[in-house]
């Protein structure tokens, strides 16, 4: 992490863009906790003084003699970075099952458009927390999901009896036997009962499943 | 799952057939109506665990036929379908009839394909067409036969219709290699060419298996290291690296993702639905069996109807017709005189009508106790077996086995075991770990008794009282979760995790019930009729040798002290090994002689159940498990068992429960 984040500070076209964002997400993260940032604390993570006290030039955070504040354009714009930040962390660690994501994920909040970040958190079933148990702050799609309370991807364990669902993907471990069964990404299925086991319907197959296996097959409604 | 004496022998067949499929479409239906030779037929996944040969004679060709376990994907999940699999590479040339289950063609036709990649000729069965044709699924035969490149024929095999057309086919020789083949990702392709050009052609056929070791199917090991040189096989697997790695996903699943597709592709091609009705009566019930209210309610029944057939008429009923009356009353008494006028020596008498004769011990124990409890189990669960109630069992019973390690799946050989433990430790083959075989093998002995000895304990309870029953079953409870518990606990290892195909919910044919039953009766007669004739040649010899009382007086302090019995007991638990259901017969006798109390039945029996399986059992978790793991389990079991006794016998004389 410590590599990347000195390469992107420092080199390249946007480094300027991108060391905003590393700055308003410090800054973020001492706010999160109830702290008020001082310069030193910023920099002692990021590193360039001069840079640091660039950023509140460009309006995005205000400096009173040594303490750092977000202005409203600043606070704004952390939360987008923090948001697109911890929601790389759920999707590298829950869905891709990836151990070392954090520096994918610093990555990732840079490039990601408003558009695949809302895909992302609607995959995920709008999460309330990083893998590290932070909030990730609310989209305008989680806004819209509190009404409508239906994500789009799910595990099997979440989904109603009798609805009809599509397989997006198998995280279970006995994927290949479920594969044998017909059980596999794209499939469509219906689930028949959760208690004592879970049922479920393929085609004309019913296969009989345990809470653990169903935990690992994630749907969505057809 | 029986177990059969060798069937006609293998004299040069012109040609070799291998009945192949996926689980619990009618292979082994439709293996009996053409060689005639009966092999096991229930409605479950899982019924063939090893294969059974038999020669058919189609329109003056004779054909080796081959029943197989059913198989999903040709990459193996479980011992039993690595039995089929090793027969497809294996025993060349050989031409497959496959059976489909018409109402799940695409699982069918992903079979097909595999067996185009093994270059293996194929006639394609589609049984079962009336079940589908009931969903309102219409298949086209002859698009079909087009797509595929073989010979498509249509069956309901319990009606045997459709059969002339499948013996034409079979003796025409039609069977073709289909010529439908699956396009994988080019990287797969490349990966695999380049694989099965370091493949020798006496290997088998070079695609099918590099595509199983691009599958990571590790049951192929012992066959690459037999036909490839170490170097060779390193490039091999520096290949199947190079590939995972290039292809940056997993690859076995994308070569059955890639598989299915086309699979589905073919099916939906050939295939109509029409609305067909939504609810018929057999799918309710199905359904009813599972569900959490419902299935508790099927299950209470199913115990209640179990109990009034096998244990209420087969044990009490007609036992007493049998014992008492055929056999006390007609048979001994005139078998007897006719020994005593006709046998010149006293031995002689003593050792046919005797104390421990074989007229009036084993054969009386065999046909007079045994043979009405296990003919009437046998029948009822025949009946369960053919409707597919088992399978829904596993899923009510499930969470309980999570608790002893297994899953619900384990409760077919369990429930097996009730009828046969022997039988049973073979079914335990469709569990899919290691782990998960030891633990059902080992809770298998220890507490599930074989039909004949539950008759016949239920027989000597239901003459005490039902607390008398209930304490029996609920020390066996605690003794198997106990006992599962910590068997999860100490065996390394993972559990599979339940996955668990359900069968449609049928009505039972008489036909394949009754003669089920009666295969099953006969070979269990076969089995138990000669080991229950030499246990009293060995008690009647141990006996005038006076060797009964030493052994009797050796064993006192376990029998005597530790469990509170009268010596003659220890005659019971000593043949109770080579059979346990003759066992629970001798001490049946015991307490019929007025030498057992109610507490000393109580105990007598609990110990019994518990005691180390009969010597057929033995040897098969030998055979199954290794012999280390069966001394080992051998041992745990005798302690458990008198221990279990010992301490119940002390809680019942502590507590003074009155037993009726």
């Amino acid at each position: 992490m410590q590599d990347f984040a000195h390469k992107i500070l420092h080199d390249g076209p946007g480094a300027q863009s991108l060391f905003e964002d590393e700055t308003l997400e410090t800054v973020w993260d001492f706010v999160e906790l109830g702290h008020t940032p001082t310069v030193a604390d910023v920099v002692a993570r990021l590193g360039d003084e001069a840079r640091v006290r660039a950023v509140s030039l460009a309006g995005f955070i205000t400096i009173a003699g040594d303490r750092i504040s977000l202005t409203p354009a600043g606070k704004q714009r952390a939360r987008d970075v923090v948001r697109r930040h911890r929601l790389a962390e759920r999707l590298f660690a829950d869905v891709l099952d990836i151990k070392d994501y954090e520096a994918d994920a610093c990555h990732f909040e840079h490039v990601i458009s408003p558009a695949v970040e809302e895909g992302i958190c609607t995959l995920l079933g709008h999460p309330p927390l990083c893998p590290h148990g932070k909030p990730i702050p609310k989209g305008a799609c989680c806004k819209l999901y509190t009404r409508k309370l239906e994500p789009l991807v799910h595990s099997l364990t979440d989904a109603e009896i009798g609805a009809l669902l599509k397989v997006t993907f198998i995280t279970s471990p006995g994927l290949q036997r479920l594969a044998g069964l017909g059980l596999v990404p794209g499939a469509t299925l219906r689930l028949q009962q959760k208690l004592p086991a879970f049922v479920i319907n393929i085609g004309e197959t019913t296969v009989a499943i345990d809470r653990a296996v169903a935990s690992g097959i994630f749907v969505r409604h057809v | 799952m029986e177990i059969h004496a060798g069937t006609a022998a293998r004299k040069s067949p012109e040609e070799r057939v291998a009945l192949v499929g996926t689980p619990n479409v009618g292979k082994s239906v439709i293996f009996g109506l053409l060689t005639g030779t009966y092999a096991t037929v229930s409605n479950y996944p899982g019924t063939t665990v090893e294969v059974t040969r038999g020669n058919a004679v189609v329109h003056g060709r004779r054909l080796e036929c081959i029943d197989t376990p059913g198989i999903n994907s040709i990459v193996p999940m479980s011992e039993d379908e690595q039995v089929t699999r090793n027969i497809l590479l294996a025993e060349r040339p050989l031409t497959v009839l496959q059976v489909a289950d018409s109402k799940n063609l695409a699982r069918a036709l992903l079979i097909t394909l595999q067996m185009a990649e093994l270059e293996l000729p194929v006639i394609l069965d589609l049984n079962m067409v009336d079940e589908a044709r009931d969903r309102g699924i219409r298949l086209d035969t002859r698009a079909l036969g087009r797509a595929l490149g073989v010979e498509v024929v249509r069956t309901v095999a319990p009606e045997r219709k459709g059969l002339a057309e499948l013996r034409r086919a079979l003796a025409g020789g039609a069977a073709a290699v289909p010529s439908a083949a699956v396009r994988y990702p080019k990287i797969i392709e490349d990966y695999a060419g380049r694989i099965a050009a370091l493949l020798p052609p006496a290997a088998g056929p070079g695609r099918a298996l590099a595509l199983m070791v691009l599958s990571r199917d590790e049951t192929l090991g012992p066959r690459l290291r037999c036909a490839l040189e170490p170097a060779a096989i390193e490039t091999v697997e520096r290949l199947r690296g190079e590939c995972e790695r290039a292809f940056a996903r997993p690859v076995g699943p994308a070569i059955h993702e890639a598989r299915l597709r086309r699979a589905h592709e073919l099916a939906d091609a050939v295939t109509t639905r029409i609305a067909a009705s939504p609810y018929p009566i057999m799918r309710i019930l199905g359904t009813a069996c599972t569900h959490p209210l419902w299935g508790a309610f099927a299950l209470a029944a199913v115990l209640l109807g179990l109990y009034a057939f096998v244990g209420v008429l087969g044990a009490g009923v007609l036992v007493d017709l049998f014992e008492d009356g055929l056999f006390n009353g007609y048979v001994n008494p005139f078998l007897t005189s006719a020994v005593q006028l006709l046998v010149p020596t006293q031995f002689l008498r003593d050792m046919l009508v005797g104390p421990y004769g074989v007229i009036t011990m084993a054969l009386t124990y065999a046909f007079a106790i045994i043979l009405p409890i296990t003919a009437t189990f046998f029948l009822a669960f025949g009946v369960l077996e053919d409707t597919g109630y088992l399978p829904r069992l596993a899923v009510m019973v499930d969470r309980i086995f999570q608790l002893m390690g297994l899953s619900g799946k384990a409760v077919l050989p369990m429930v097996l075991g009730l009828g046969c433990g022997t039988m049973a430790v073979l079914t335990t083959r469709v569990l899919e770990t290691r782990r998960d075989r030891l633990i059902a093998t080992f809770l298998l002995a220890l507490a599930v008794p074989c039909a004949a000895q539950l008759g016949v304990i239920m027989g000597m309870l239901g003459g005490l009282s039902l607390t008398a029953f209930a304490i029996w079953f609920g020390c066996l409870g605690a003794v198997l979760l106990t006992a599962g518990r910590l068997a999860a606990l100490v065996v390394p290892g993972e559990s599979a995790g339940f996955i668990l195909e359900i069968p449609p919910f049928r009505l039972p044919s008489a036909r394949n019930v009754l003669l089920k039953t009666g295969h099953r009766v006969v070979w269990y007669l076969r089995e138990a009729v000669p080991l229950f004739i030499y246990g009293t040649l060995a008690l009647f010899l141990l006996d005038k040798a006076r060797l009964l009382d030493t052994l009797q007086a050796a064993m006192a302090p376990i029998i005597m002290d530790f469990l509170d019995l009268p010596r003659e007991a220890t005659t019971a638990f000593l043949i109770g090994f080579l059979r346990r259901d003759y066992g629970a017969a001798g001490l049946h006798a015991l307490r019929d002689q007025g030498m057992l109390d109610p507490v000393q039945t109580l105990v007598s029996l609990l110990t019994m159940t518990l005691f180390v399986p009969c010597l057929a059992h033995f040897l098969m978790m030998i055979k199954e498990r290794g012999f280390k793991a069966a001394a080992f389990m051998f041992l745990i079991i005798t302690v458990v068992a008198i221990t279990a006794g010992g301490a119940l016998n002390w809680a019942l004389r502590a507590l003074a429960i009155p037993l009726g």
